[in-house]
C-alpha cells in the first residue's frame, strides 16, 4: 500500500509533488511526478509500490517535464510497467530499468478483407490450429530457421527489412512499422556473443508468458473517418500479434545491467533503486547500450515480421486464396518496450531528449513526419492488446499526447500473480468459459490458459478510456478475440 | 531449501543455506523449478561453470544465475542438482538433462534476474538469498 501524496489535477492526472522525497537531500526528485488514472483506479494503483517507482525516476540524473505513470501502471522492476521518462539529450542518462528486459516487446495488427459472416467455428479452429503449428511458441520455442551469426549480424543491423529482403513479407510492410522496422542506430559490435547465440534459433517465434497471436473481429466502431484510413471495418476478421526481442533482448538487457551497474559508481550516480542502474546518455556506457539496445529493437521486428509472413500462409492455405487478394496489409506495429531519441516541447522549449517508454507506446498525432504519410492527417495507430478473454483496442494519436513525450498506455496488467491465478482455476475451466463466449484457444499447456486467465488482467476498457479521456490516445475499434494462440 | 515468492506480475525465490556456496545452489534450484513447473530432473549432463568476480556477492549471483539461463535458453538443458565452490571467482557444475516439456511440465518462461529487491543476508544458520525474475 502505498500512501504519498497523489494531488488531484484533473479528472485524469494525479501529480506527485516534486517535494515528496524532500528537498535538501541527495536522492530528491528533479521534476514532478504524474499518474493519469481514473479516480476509481486509484485505490488498485495504490495497492502495489508503483506510484513509489515514479517518485523514485524523477531522481534520474537529467529527467526534464515529469516522472509519468501510464493508467495501466504496476510495480516493476526500476521503472515502473507503464513508465514514461525524457532525460536531457547532452546532460542525461540512460537507464535499461526504464526499458525492461524485453526489449521492443509490441504490437502488430494485420487486416483482411475477410468478414464474420464469411466464416464459423470450425474455420476458426482450423485456423487457430494452423497458426498455432506454424508459429513456435511455448518456453523454449526455437524458430524454423536458425541464422549463423553472419546473418544474425545483418537481422540485428537492419530489423525488419532483413526478413523482408528475404521473402518474409512485403516491401510496403516496412512503410507500416514504427522507425520502419528499424533503428539506425543498431550496431552488431555491441551486442555479445551469448546474446548472439541466443538469438541465432528464436527469429520467428512468439515465446511464452503474456505473448500472443489472435484471429480477432472487429467488434465496435468509435471513429469511423479513423478506421476507414486505417482500412478497418465493423465485422473485419484482423490478426494481432504480441511477441517482443526473444532471448536475444533478454541477454542484452542482462549484459548492460551489469555494464551500467559499474558504470553508476564510475560515474558517482546516487541512486534510489539498483535496478534504475543507468549512465550518461553521452558516456560510452550509456552509447553502447543503446546500440545493443537498438539491435534487440530490430530483432524484435524481424521477429515479428517472420511471424506475418507465417499468418499470410496460414490464411493462404485455409482460405485457398492469396493473401494479397485477402487484403492482408499490415496496419502498423508499435514498440512498448524502448527508448528513443526524439525532439519534444518541454515547458515551451523544444529539447532533443531520450524517451523512456516501458510499457508505454508511443502515440504521435496528426502531421508527424514519423509516421505514414497515408495516416498523417489522423495520426498514427496505437495498439493496446487486452487479455484473451475480453478485447483489444486500435487507437489513434494526438498532439495532446506532447505533453507526455508523445506516449500513451500500452495494455491491462495482471492484478493477480500467476501462482494465485493456477491456485484459483484449472486451465480446462477457463478454456470451457472461453468457448462459451466463442473464442476458441490453442495454448502450448493448460498451465498456461489458468494463468493467463481474463480474470488475472485489469479491465483493458478503463485503461483505454483514461487515456482517452486525458486525451493522450483516442479509441478508433475495439476487436474482440475469436482464435488464440498462446505461449 | 528454497520457497517460491510470487509478486502480482512476477515471480522469485527466496533460498537458504548454511554457507553461501549452499544458498547459491538452492536458488539455481528453485529457478529450475519455476521453469520447469516443479519436474523431476535427472542428471544425465554436466556443465562445468566458471564466473570471475567482478563486484559484490549480489551481482555474483546474478551472473550465476544468468549464465544458467543462457545455458538454458540456448542448448535446452534444465539443471537440477548443483556444486558451487566461491572463492575469487565461482567454480560450479550443474548437473541436468535435456528439457522435455512432457516430462519436465511447463512452466514460466525467465526473461531474467532482477537487481530490484535482490538481497542476500547472513543469519544465525548460514545465509538467505532473495531474488526476483523477470518474467
Amino acid at each position: 500500500m502505498w500512501n504519498g501524496p497523489l494531488n488531484k489535477i484533473d479528472d485524469y492526472r494525479y501529480e506527485i509533488p516534486k517535494s515528496y522525497k524532500g528537498i535538501d537531500g541527495k536522492l530528491n526528485m528533479r521534476v514532478p511526478g504524474m499518474i493519469y488514472a481514473l479516480p476509481e483506479m486509484l485505490p488498485l494503483i495504490r495497492k502495489d509500490n508503483a506510484p513509489e517507482q515514479t517518485a523514485n525516476v524523477a531522481t534520474l540524473p537529467g529527467i526534464v517535464g515529469r516522472s509519468l505513470a501510464m493508467p495501466d501502471i504496476h510495480w516493476g522492476y526500476g521503472f515502473p510497467i507503464g513508465g514514461v521518462a525524457a532525460t536531457e539529450y547532452e546532460e542525461g542518462v540512460i537507464s535499461p530499468g526504464g526499458v525492461g528486459f524485453d526489449i521492443n516487446c509490441g504490437v502488430r495488427l494485420v487486416r483482411t478483407n475477410i468478414k464474420f459472416e464469411q466464416i464459423n467455428k470450425s474455420i476458426i479452429k482450423e485456423l487457430t490450429d494452423e497458426l498455432f503449428k506454424n508459429i513456435p511458441s511455448g518456453v523454449g520455442s526455437e524458430a524454423k530457421i536458425k541464422l549463423n551469426k553472419p546473418q544474425l549480424d545483418e537481422v540485428l543491423q537492419m530489423g525488419a527489412r532483413w526478413a523482408v529482403e528475404h521473402g518474409y513479407g512485403w516491401e510496403e510492410d516496412l512503410e507500416y512499422l514504427e522507425e520502419n522496422g528499424c533503428m539506425e542506430e543498431a550496431d552488431a559490435s555491441a551486442v555479445s556473443e551469448k546474446a548472439k547465440e541466443r538469438g541465432m534459433s528464436q527469429v520467428g517465434s512468439l515465446g511464452a508468458g503474456n505473448h500472443f497471436l489472435e484471429i480477432q473481429k472487429v467488434e465496435e466502431i468509435f471513429d469511423e473517418n479513423a478506421a476507414k484510413i486505417y482500412g478497418i471495418e465493423k465485422n473485419q476478421i484482423v490478426v494481432m500479434i504480441h511477441t517482443g526481442s526473444r532471448g536475444c533482448g533478454h541477454q542484452i538487457c542482462t549484459d548492460y545491467l551489469r555494464v551500467l551497474e559499474q558504470a553508476v559508481k564510475k560515474y558517482k550516480i546516487e541512486l534510489p533503486d539498483r535496478q534504475l542502474a543507468c549512465a550518461p546518455l553521452k558516456s560510452k556506457e550509456g552509447e553502447q547500450y543503446f546500440k545493443g539496445m537498438a539491435c534487440a529493437a530490430n530483432f524484435a521486428w524481424a521477429n515479428r515480421q517472420m511471424i506475418v509472413h507465417w499468418v499470410r500462409q496460414s490464411f493462404e492455405k485455409i482460405f485457398k486464396e492469396d493473401a494479397e487478394n485477402m487484403g492482408m496489409k499490415i496496419v502498423y506495429d508499435v514498440c512498448h518496450n524502448i527508448a528513443k531519441i526524439e525532439e519534444h516541447e518541454i515547458d515551451g522549449k523544444r529539447m532533443k531528449v531520450c524517451v523512456h517508454r516501458k510499457g508505454a507506446t508511443r502515440s504521435f498525432g496528426p502531421d508527424s513526419s514519423e509516421i505514414p504519410g497515408k495516416y498523417r492527417s489522423i495520426g498514427q495507430p496505437v495498439l493496446i492488446p487486452g487479455d484473451m478473454g475480453s478485447e483489444s483496442y486500435l487507437l489513434k494519436g494526438t498532439k495532446k499526447a506532447e505533453e507526455a513525450f508523445g506516449s500513451t498506455c500500452h495494455g491491462a496488467g495482471r492484478v493477480m500473480s500467476r501462482e494465485e491465478a493456477k491456485r484459483r482455476w484449472r486451465g480446462s475451466e477457463i478454456a470451457r468459459m472461453l468457448e462459451g463466449k466463442g473464442i476458441y484457444a490453442h495454448p502450448a499447456s493448460m498451465v498456461v490458459m489458468a494463468e493467463e486467465s481474463p480474470d488475472a488482467y485489469k479491465d483493458v476498457s478503463m485503461v483505454v478510456n483514461a487515456t482517452h479521456g486525458a486525451g493522450l490516445s483516442l479509441k478508433v475499434a475495439r476487436m474482440v478475440p475469436l482464435g488464440v494462440v498462446k505461449g | 531449501m528454497y520457497r517460491i515468492i510470487e509478486h502480482t506480475a512476477d515471480i522469485g525465490i527466496e533460498a537458504c543455506g548454511k554457507n553461501i556456496e549452499e544458498a547459491f545452489e538452492n536458488a539455481a534450484k528453485g529457478m529450475f523449478s519455476i521453469i520447469t513447473n516443479n519436474g523431476k530432473i535427472e542428471r544425465k549432463i554436466e556443465r562445468k561453470i566458471e564466473i570471475a568476480r567482478e563486484g559484490d556477492d549480489e551481482m555474483l549471483l546474478v551472473d550465476w544465475l544468468s549464465e544458467l539461463i543462457y545455458l538454458h535458453d540456448v542448448e535446452k538443458l534444465v539443471f537440477g542438482d548443483f556444486r558451487v565452490k566461491i572463492n575469487d571467482k565461482l567454480v560450479a557444475t550443474a548437473y541436468g538433462e535435456k528439457y522435455d516439456r512432457a516430462k519436465h511440465g511447463y512452466g514460466v518462461e525467465i526473461k531474467g534476474v532482477a537487481y530490484h529487491m535482490l538481497e542476500i543476508k547472513r543469519n544465525k544458520k548460514g545465509f538467505v538469498i532473495r531474488v526476483l525474475f523477470d518474467i
